[in-house]
């Protein structure tokens, strides 16, 4: 049972370090570096997904002033997401939707039971996910969908009001609601 | 948008320090507001980690946040208007260089940056500011375009004008 301290009303900030299979580092940081970036990306195609980040944990820096630098047994892979909602459907969807790519990379961690067994998937992310101390988001209440939407609508408005100058007040209200019409 | 991932050593005998610290931001709203006093940054998160099956010598702070433009941008503002916040936090540590002045933090946030792997995100192009001023159009935007289809002409002009008035500086 994970704690609340993951969520910040409607977001969920999911932080998972699993170990690398010694040997394999450089496969995974190739496989990686590799996957498209921006749209191309296949986390793109998780909708609730604000943000992801996945990493090569390679080494502990040593910080000088007599730190003793600790020495990993494993090199670690760090996968860090913000997205809308819970993580048991989170984790439905990357199994659905992002499968083949999602053992592409966790594929060379150690024990990783692949993502056909769902349930083996899921156990495993959350017997290796790290509850966060705390997490604030700028917009606690908005879901992607919610921000995307409004951007578009930011946009449209710009133009329709620099358009609809002059305009007669049947013509600005026709023209309004065939822009604006389906907004709910 | 970038994002800064830190992951630096805590002592061990701070750590009850900093999970009280993150326990009581958690739970007061004046500091979940102090935190995002900086309208450029979407979302943070601090993690205080034990990786299992490591032996190691301290606990380990795992910070990531996303900023909108390069990181090294803001830590003018961090060092000069939050110091004190950043010395609490940070300053469990080893070697942490307490601001100000700005430098030695930037050099001690670049040496601790993880870099590479990959990163996505929904809304790269969109600051947060812009955001939330979109969020703001969207929420009013709605009760207009409810209430058009019943008014008059000359009453939604004037509507609209009330709407575009109200909502310009977000535009």
């Amino acid at each position: 049972m994970k704690l609340r301290r993951n969520t910040v009303r409607g977001a969920y900030a999911l932080t998972v370090f699993t170990p690398i299979v010694p040997g394999h580092e450089d496969a995974l940081r190739a496989y990686i570096e590799e996957l498209p970036m921006g749209a191309d990306s296949p986390l793109a195609r998780l909708r609730g997904l604000h943000l992801s980040r996945i990493q090569i944990f390679d080494e502990l820096v040593d910080q000088g002033h007599g730190h003793r630098v600790d020495t990993l047994r494993f090199r670690q892979l760090l996968f860090t997401s913000t997205f809308d909602g819970e993580l048991d459907a989170y984790l439905d969807d990357i199994c659905a939707l992002l499968g083949a790519e999602a053992d592409g990379w966790w594929g060379h961690c150690v024990g990783y039971p692949g993502t056909a067994d769902r349930d083996a998937f899921k156990a495993y992310i959350r017997a290796h996910q790290v509850d966060t101390n705390l997490f604030s988001s700028a917009f606690p209440q908005a879901t992607v969908a919610e921000m995307l939407e409004g951007l578009a609508l930011r946009e449209q408005l710009a133009a329709f009001a620099a358009d609809a100058q002059g305009l007669d007040a049947a013509t600005l209200q026709s023209r309004f609601l065939a822009r604006f019409g389906g907004v709910r | 948008m970038t994002a800064l991932t830190l992951f630096t050593p805590v002592r061990r005998r701070y750590v009850w320090f900093l999970e009280i610290g993150f326990f009581c931001a958690r739970h007061l709203p004046l500091i979940q507001k102090h935190i995002l006093q900086f309208n450029f940054i979407k979302f943070v998160r601090w993690t205080v980690v034990q990786l299992p099956g490591e032996k190691l010598n301290y606990r380990y702070m795992l910070f990531e946040s996303n900023f909108d433009g390069p990181w090294q941008h803001y830590i003018d503002a961090f060092a000069y208007v939050i110091p004190r916040d950043i010395r609490t936090t940070w300053g469990r540590g080893i070697g942490f260089p307490g601001p100000p002045p700005s430098e030695p933090l930037k050099a001690w946030i670049a040496h601790n940056s993880m870099e590479g792997g990959t990163y996505y995100c929904a809304h790269p192009e969109a600051s947060t500011r812009m955001i939330k001023s979109a969020l703001v159009v969207r929420e009013r935007i709605a009760p207009l375009v409810r209430a058009a289809p019943q008014m008059q002409p000359a009453e939604f002009a004037a509507a609209y004008r009330r709407f575009l008035t109200d909502v310009q500086a977000h535009v």
